[in-house]
């Protein structure tokens, strides 16, 4: 094998001897290589190991699994698919609760904040110079706007902006890890799929 | 193929029942290329299962017009290419380990003439694991798919020229790997 590395166009050749093994050498590159081989033994040698090789590949069978592979294929996939289930009946879970939360915060908040705008347009008092009932009702909700508004107050009044901001890109998030959920979830992922 | 498409619009639709119809007309291919590139059936079971679970979940994602069983082949290639890589697995025989010698002296018969049918299939898993893996991949699926170039590039993503150049380099390794085991 040392002195194969005295033929200089060895690279050339045995990519050409490569090719000539697929069938892909073209004529010319043929009747070339095999002028070459015909004077040179190191090629020559190279070129029968090549040949050697591939009829010891081109007879080697292609080997099968043992009985039951597809069997523990479809056992694996069950598996898998009920695992993916219970992840993602999880995130539906948490996400659905964080959902309810947050339609109940912001019911919350336009409650307090309608009251506190009631209470300041001067509505209020007419009401409860009208009647003793609805006067009574007004002050309750007053006292109850004005509670809360204490808590919430300068979230709403000094925040309010960036709240809403956020309220609604939490809101946008939640719909859209709703999406993702549906669209993962196993039996729903192909069916956009086209065949 | 009517069949085979029947099939896959019943997996993407969630059917499992057709996608084990899928695996059982593929298994063999799909089990041939992971035994070819990890050496071992243990390892070649579990790569074959994978690629399987993979492709149903990315069924949805298969172009149709290419070759069904060319795309699993892909999927059973890179998976196992990037498992070698990840285990960084030494090859399972040395370079010093001899070659079987029977056949190996220059007055000796040819393999298919003489030699058991158990001693070409070990010295046939020898010469592939000597290869690097993409090497390897490129001859697999030369030799017992009979694929071309372009359909191996396809398989492997990656250009004809580098298949031509892989597979060129692959042999001169394997000639040289005779030629040493005969010295």
């Amino acid at each position: 094998m040392d002195d194969r590395m005295e033929c200089n166009q060895q690279d050339r050749m045995t990519e050409w001897m490569s090719l000539a093994l697929d069938h892909l050498l073209g004529e010319t590159e043929e009747r070339q290589l095999q002028h070459h081989l015909d004077a040179c033994p190191q090629c020559q040698e190279e070129w029968a190991l090549m040949q050697e090789a591939s009829t010891l590949f081109e007879q080697s069978m292609m080997v099968g699994p043992p009985l039951g592979f597809a069997i523990r294929v479809e056992r694996r996939l069950e598996a898998k698919t009920r695992q993916r289930r219970r992840l993602f009946g999880g995130i539906a879970v948490l996400t659905g609760s964080l959902s309810l939360a947050g339609v109940a915060l912001a019911a919350l908040a336009l409650m307090v904040l309608g009251g506190v705008l009631w209470s300041k347009s001067g509505a209020f008092a007419e009401i409860q110079q009208s009647t003793r009932v609805v006067s009574t009702l007004a002050s309750g909700m007053g006292l109850v706007g004005k509670g809360a508004s204490l808590f919430l107050k300068d979230i709403l009044l000094s925040y309010g902006g960036p709240v809403l901001l956020l309220s609604g890109i939490g809101l946008i998030a939640l719909v859209g890890i709703w999406i993702w959920v549906y669209s993962r979830q196993p039996g729903n992922s192909h069916k956009n799929g086209v065949l | 193929m009517e069949q085979e498409r029947e099939w896959l619009q019943q997996a993407l639709r969630g059917d499992t029942e057709a996608f084990g119809l899928l695996v059982q007309a593929y298994e063999r291919p799909v089990y041939n290329l992971a035994y070819r590139m990890l050496g071992n059936a243990a390892e070649a079971e579990d790569a074959a299962q994978e690629t399987f679970l993979r492709a149903y979940t990315k069924l949805a994602t298969y172009q149709p017009e290419r070759k069904f069983v060319n795309w699993l082949l892909s999927i059973a290639s890179h998976y196992c290419i990037d498992r070698l890589r990840k285990s960084q697995r030494a090859p399972q025989v040395s370079l010093e380990d001899p070659l079987p010698p029977q056949w190996l002296t220059s007055d000796a018969p040819r393999p298919d003439q003489e030699v058991s049918k158990k001693q070409s299939r070990d010295l046939v898993r020898k010469m592939l694991d000597r290869l690097p893996d993409v090497y390897r991949a490129a001859v697999v699926l030369r030799y017992w798919y009979g694929l071309s170039y372009s359909e191996i590039a396809e398989t492997m993503g990656t250009t004809e020229s580098a298949i031509k150049s892989r597979l060129h380099r692959a042999r001169r390794m394997l000639a040289q790997d005779l030629q040493s085991a005969r010295a």
